[in-house]
């Protein structure tokens, strides 16, 4: 009995400072990546700030104007079709099922 | 028998003594592994109480850290789709302290060098009045490396917190702006100041960039047609209550952080307070159908052509309007007198806690400070009538959408928001409102748009299922109304079998215009010139090109949601 408690206290500190040990690694670890992200989620900023501005609807239609030779049309919602895949076909339908007009 | 008798007390005696011997032997036993975990014990609370000591100390650090980097700090916001509207950057500026400076004639040669366009005079006088200036603003990273590269001790460096808006007009009420110690002082920036210099994570807002900037595109082009003083329009989503776009024109840009002061760049969709005429009537009808006082097919005979209520007149616009009118013909041919006799039957206490609990009557707790409060009123019968009709009753903008939700969602109580909320947060909706009401108004405000007599066939684009009530009020000046200034303004739903949106558009000030060319939606063919300055000719029309336009966007992307 008495060697049972001895063996299991041992047991016990021995795995206590195993795990304590690894834990330390870890924290370690995770500090390392956490200062590695720091200056990535900057940068994600600024490039994501500058793709937005880039593709903002302003600078698109901007652009528009100077790059193509057709004006932009407004779609008619009637006329968007949904496309369902089957099992050997795709079904096309339209995206409005029923209009309401009265 | 009596040596037997003594022997088995001797046997019994025995065992009880071997019995209390044993159990002597265990508690020493006993005692000795008790102390070891005492021992242990002891150990381990100090251990632990050091680790949790550690622990803490490390948790004081990283808060005196954190509010250090939080004091130069600010979030930034996106729209729903996760676009920046703001971001913060972190700019540097160059000053000069003209008392550090060894040798003036080097430093100006040197800085010319670097900035050749500077005005070197000025800046010598600077030099010479000993007094810190700053030479740039904003400087870039490539002069920034050349001026340190000097080694001038004269010459410091300030980081300063930038908000870039990338998006620059489009948001301008909504977002605000904020002064030169990073403190909000309109919008957003103002209403969650303290919450934007704490917060990790961007703001995330409801609105879209791309259906704010179609709809800001027809305001300023309507803008124009219309001569309008300035315009507003509200989308928002019926069932949440979240501002999908919310535009104010005139605007300004943010980016180049003006003092703005011109009244007319209110923000109108929550700042401006106006007597928004028949779309009231719209409110008076559903009080009517929420008391169960009226039936969409309630007859009301002999309706007069004129009114005389103390001083006032009330008569209809239309002068072919019919003596006798259903409910649902007062609302689409939006008769005056048949809304007085609604409001009347209603009497003033029905009507005033019906128009109370779907929000337009005091101030709305909104997300921004800019925000109006409609003007307080004494009830009393003449009151009664003009209300009834829209009159000497006024709201903003803002509320008249939440109105018209309300009454269109199925009764259920929303908060028109402009932060992006959880779905668990939109799911414990309250019924205020009785559930057949929603289906007779939005089955009237169809055949506004639908019908004939209705004022609103302009709107009626082809796959939206368009509802609505159109509105134009005279402008109040000293002594009554005027005829020149007028506001028109068009509230819109769709898809009306089951609306998921409302649209208020609001033109402050439109005038009739000679030119514009109106394409008309329910027939063929077009008619050039505004006829008549009204809600039906103006408002209408700019809602019906916005719709179409937002249309594709609102049907595909946000199908599910």
């Amino acid at each position: 009995m008495k060697k049972i408690v001895f063996a299991i206290i041992f047991v016990l500190i021995l795995a206590t400072s195993l795990v304590k040990n690894s834990t330390k690694e870890i924290e370690d670890k995770i500090f390392m990546v956490n200062e590695n992200i720091r200056p990535l989620t900057s940068e994600l900023g600024d490039v994501l700030l500058e793709y937005n501005y880039l593709s903002s609807p302003d600078k698109l239609t901007q652009y528009q104007t100077q790059y193509f030779e057709k004006d932009l049309i407004k779609i008619d919602i009637t006329k968007i079709k949904k496309l369902t895949e089957k099992k050997n076909y795709i079904k096309v339908s339209d995206f409005i099922e029923k209009i309401i007009d009265e | 028998m009596n040596d037997k008798k003594n022997n088995v007390f001797l046997e019994g005696y025995e065992n009880e003594f071997s019995y209390k011997k044993s159990k002597t032997n265990l508690n020493i036993e006993f005692n000795r592994i008790a102390f070891i975990f005492f021992i242990f014990l002891v150990i381990s609370i100090i251990y632990s109480i050091q680790l949790l000591h550690i622990g803490s100390l490390k948790e004081a650090t990283n808060n005196i850290k954190s509010s250090i980097t939080k004091k130069n700090y600010r979030a930034d916001i996106i729209d729903r789709n996760g676009n920046y509207l703001v971001k913060t950057v972190s700019s540097i500026n160059i000053g000069i302290n003209p008392i550090e400076v060894i040798d003036k004639k080097k430093l100006l040669i040197n800085l010319q060098l670097i900035f050749p366009n500077k005005n070197y005079i000025e800046i010598s006088q600077k030099l010479e009045k000993n007094k810190y200036f700053y030479l740039e603003k904003k400087i870039t990273a490539d002069n920034y490396e050349k001026i340190m590269m000097l080694g001038d001790k004269s010459i410091k460096s300030e980081e300063k917190l930038t908000r870039i808006y990338p998006q620059k007009n489009l948001f301008s009420h909504i977002i605000g702006q904020i002064d030169d110690d990073n403190n909000g002082i309109s919008g957003l920036e103002k209403f969650f100041d303290s919450k934007l210099k704490q917060i990790n994570e961007p703001l995330k807002l409801t609105v879209d960039t791309d259906i704010q900037y179609l709809i800001r595109e027809e305001l300023i082009k309507f803008n124009s047609v219309f001569r309008s003083k300035g315009s507003t329009a509200i989308l928002m989503n019926v069932n949440n209550g979240e501002i999908i776009s919310m535009v104010s024109y005139p605007d300004f840009d943010l980016n180049k952080r003006e003092t703005v002061s011109d009244v007319n760049f209110i923000n109108r969709a929550t700042k401006g307070v106006y007597e928004l005429g028949s779309v009231f009537k719209t409110f008076t009808v559903a009080a009517g159908l929420e008391e169960g006082l009226i039936k969409k097919d309630t007859e009301f005979l002999n309706l007069k052509k004129k009114l005389k209520c103390g001083k006032n007149i009330i008569s209809e616009y239309d002068k072919k309007m019919p003596t006798n009118l259903t409910v649902e013909q007062i609302l689409i041919r939006s008769g005056n007198i048949g809304s007085v006799r609604i409001g009347q039957k209603l009497e003033i206490e029905k009507l005033k806690l019906f128009l109370e609990k779907i929000g337009v009557l005091s101030k709305i707790d909104f997300d921004i400070e800019e925000v109006g409060e409609p003007i307080p009123f004494k009830w009393g019968k003449c009151k009664l009538a003009t209300v009834s009709f829209g009159h000497g009753i006024t709201t903003t903008p803002l509320q008249l959408a939440k109105g018209y939700a309300i009454i269109t969602n199925g009764g259920f109580e929303i908060k028109p928001s402009l932060i992006k909320k959880t779905l668990e947060d939109n799911q414990n909706q309250k019924r205020i409102i009785k559930e057949g009401v929603s289906k007779d108004i939005n089955e009237i405000l169809r055949k506004i748009v639908t019908t004939k007599e209705g004022t609103a066939g302009l709107a009626n684009i082809k796959g939206y299922e368009v509802g609505g009530k159109t509105g134009t009020a005279e402008k109040t000046v000293v002594g009554g109304y005027t005829r020149k200034a007028k506001v028109n303004t068009f509230v819109s739903i769709f898809p009306t079998s089951k609306p998921k949106y409302v649209m208020v558009v609001l033109l402050d000030e439109p005038k009739t215009s000679e030119d514009y060319i109106y394409k008309f939606k329910n027939k063929n063919g077009s008619y050039k010139g505004t006829p008549f300055n009204t809600a039906g000719w103006t408002s209408v029309e700019v809602a019906g090109k916005i719709i179409q336009k937002i249309g594709p966007i609102l049907a595909t992307k946000y199908m599910e949601n």
